[in-house]
């Protein structure tokens, strides 16, 4: 083979291997992109609870709206995030077998390992409809505030989350607080 | 007149011996493409771990161990699957390469990526329930798969049968396995939330590493090597069937990985023992067989050919008959091995093997046609002299003792080990 000179085969195995990069950047690209054009929030009925998982259950703030890429309700775990507009209100139910200050230490050790987070303000007391107790706190990142709470129930963690910019969280914070009150826990729903 | 028998690797699985890999493989377009993703993927996984590296250092450097400890006998067993015909060292590399570095990378967001349209087309419910078990494996499965066919593109010549396929597409599991692996002890060291943590490591390498470890991606990847294996080598055919094969062997990966994924007998077992029991049984077992007498058959079609090219030399300073039948398959080698030292020590155990290399090499060579066999033939008679020597000049296999005793010790250790592991998980909570 001449230097310069391409031959058949090695065409033939560039567009094998050009092929093989087209699939992988389906994979990696294509698929995600495909993933952008769908919309990733639905309306959910804000006058019942919705079941999170876990036996958990919470009614939804008044104009919220459900993100279905990270809402996942099972018989022993669940997570659903409701959008107020910018604002992320996240609820979490996992299997603990601790107690409620450690379940606040996890979270808070979770909030401050990520880059840039810090906890902030003094820990509240808080208590739902439904007899759950809780603690409550708040942190901030880069350009954001956020709200956490945790309570624990019969073997599970709830832990909430609510992040946004200071003046989304300034006007949606009531209603998610009484979203947060709403909070039930109820085993004979799981499963 | 009687039909001379034909061989079954004929019949089934041709082999095709090729020359072995050199320089010239730098020529083809495909070795600077694929080495460029593998460079990009290096890039992505040092990123990921320099994240995780930062946060749990402890914790990384122990899933980081522990698991490349867990990758040795993995390596040993999958390259020794094809013990007449060994595939370079490079390649092995590069498939393993391929899964932890370019599979894994594209398979984060593409998994996620589906993950998320499942929940968007079906709901939230749905992706909860299968989300893992569907979208996982369709990425997860093309991604490796094209790791085999990347080994075609740079060394089309080093796929020579369907066992060739079967070794890179394990290869390229194993690859994967451990750096998803390693990632998942990261998440649950990240998800409990108590620092940088040992104890979510080692529950994670207990449970994946041991327990799912056996039927996980070095197993799919198999399956799904061996239909490329098949595509490639059997030109005999045409390609529609060759295609279908292929798709049906990469199918059958995908369909394993989804049934040992899926909810199916999640829910209403509970988390004890009988569970756990019920998933290995029914969703790891079948696929388990299925591969393994894959496996087995191209393995045994393999040696066919080989063996049978070891027999035209008609030397039994060579390869004599008994040793031919013990070369054909793994468990009388491993036969002939043990056999030898319990006569002559652990050395005619060592000269055993070599012997067995030996042969397989001067096999490989007169497939290949080459002319001049003296350097292959002299290696043989030099490991036969060492034989004789020791007192034990043929590495045959006993008479009269079954393989049974062997199986019987294999599934008490299987039995043991699954239950000591039990144990140490329920202890740590990971149960």
């Amino acid at each position: 083979m001449g230097m310069g000179r391409v031959t058949g085969r090695q065409r033939t195995n560039l567009l094998g291997a050009i092929s093989l990069v087209a699939a992988l950047g389906a994979i990696a690209f294509g698929l995600p992109a495909l993933n952008q054009m769908l919309p990733s929030d639905r309306p959910v009925p804000t006058d019942r609870p919705y079941e999170i998982g876990g036996g958990v259950s919470v009614v939804p703030p008044a104009g919220a709206r459900i993100d279905v890429t990270e809402t996942r309700p099972a018989a022993s775990s669940g997570t659903v995030l409701f959008r107020l507009g910018p604002v992320r209100y996240l609820v979490s139910v996992q299997p603990f077998d601790g107690t409620l200050q450690t379940a606040v230490a996890r979270l808070r050790q979770r909030i401050t390992g990520t880059a840039g987070y810090q906890v902030t303000g003094t820990e509240l007391t808080v208590a739902t409809a439904g007899g759950l107790d809780g603690i409550q706190g708040g942190y901030s990142g880069p350009g954001r505030g956020g709200r956490y709470a945790v309570f624990v129930a019969d073997g599970h963690t709830i832990e909430v989350t609510v992040s946004g910019a200071d003046l989304d969280l300034g006007r949606t914070l009531p209603a998610i607080d009484a979203s947060t009150r709403t909070l039930r826990y109820a085993p004979e729903q799981a499963g | 007149m009687t039909a001379e028998p034909r061989l079954r690797s004929a019949r089934s699985a041709p082999v095709q011996p090729g020359p072995d890999p050199d320089l010239g493989l730098v020529r083809s377009p495909a070795f600077w493409i694929v080495l460029a993703l593998l460079l990009a993927g290096a890039v992505r996984m040092c990123l990921i771990t320099a994240r995780f590296a930062e946060a749990y250092p402890r914790a990384l450097l122990t899933a980081t161990a522990l698991f490349a400890l867990l990758a040795v006998p993995f390596w040993f067993v999958v390259s020794e699957l094809d013990f007449l015909e060994r595939e370079p060292p490079a390649l092995l590399v590069l498939a393993f390469a391929w899964g932890g570095l370019v599979a894994t990378t594209v398979s984060i967001p593409g998994s996620a990526a589906l993950d998320d349209i499942i929940a968007k087309l079906g709901s939230p419910h749905l992706a909860a329930d299968w989300g893992a078990a569907l979208a996982g494996p369709t990425v997860e499965e093309i991604a490796k798969t094209l790791g085999v066919v990347a080994v075609v593109l740079i060394a089309r010549a080093q796929v020579n049968s369907v066992l060739d396929g079967v070794v890179y597409g394990a290869m390229v599991g194993l690859g994967f396995q451990i750096v998803e692996d390693i990632v998942y002890a990261m998440g649950a060291v990240a998800l409990a939330g108590r620092g940088d943590a040992v104890e979510p490591v080692v529950t994670t390498f207990l449970l994946r590493g041991f327990l799912s470890g056996v039927w996980s991606h070095t197993l799919f990847g198999a399956l799904a090597g061996a239909g490329i294996g098949y595509l490639v080598v059997r030109g005999d055919r045409n390609l529609r069937t060759r295609m279908g094969v292929a798709m049906l062997a990469v199918l059958g990966a995908w369909a394993s990985h989804v049934l040992w994924n899926s909810p199916l007998l999640r829910d209403g077992l509970g988390n004890g023992a009988l569970a756990l029991l019920a998933v290995l049984v029914f969703k790891g077992l079948p696929p388990l067989l299925l591969i393994w007498l894959l496996v087995r058959a191209a393995h045994d079609r393999e040696a066919d050919y080989y063996t049978t090219q070891l027999a035209t030399l008609d030397d039994p300073e060579l390869v004599t008959p008994a040793e031919l039948e013990a070369l054909k398959f793994g468990s009388r080698r491993a036969s002939a091995r043990r056999h030898a030292r319990v006569r002559a020590g652990i050395r005619a155990r060592a000269a055993v093997r070599r012997l067995q290399r030996a042969q397989a090499r001067l096999a490989v060579e007169i497939s290949r046609g080459t002319p001049d066999l003296t350097r292959w033939c002299h290696e043989v008679r030099r490991q036969r002299r060492t034989l004789t020597k020791l007192g034990h000049p043929e590495a045959v296999v006993p008479e009269g003792r079954g393989p049974w005793r062997r199986t019987a010790s294999t599934v008490f250790s299987t039995a043991l080990a699954i239950a000591v592991l039990w144990a140490a998980i329920s202890t740590l909570g990971g149960g």
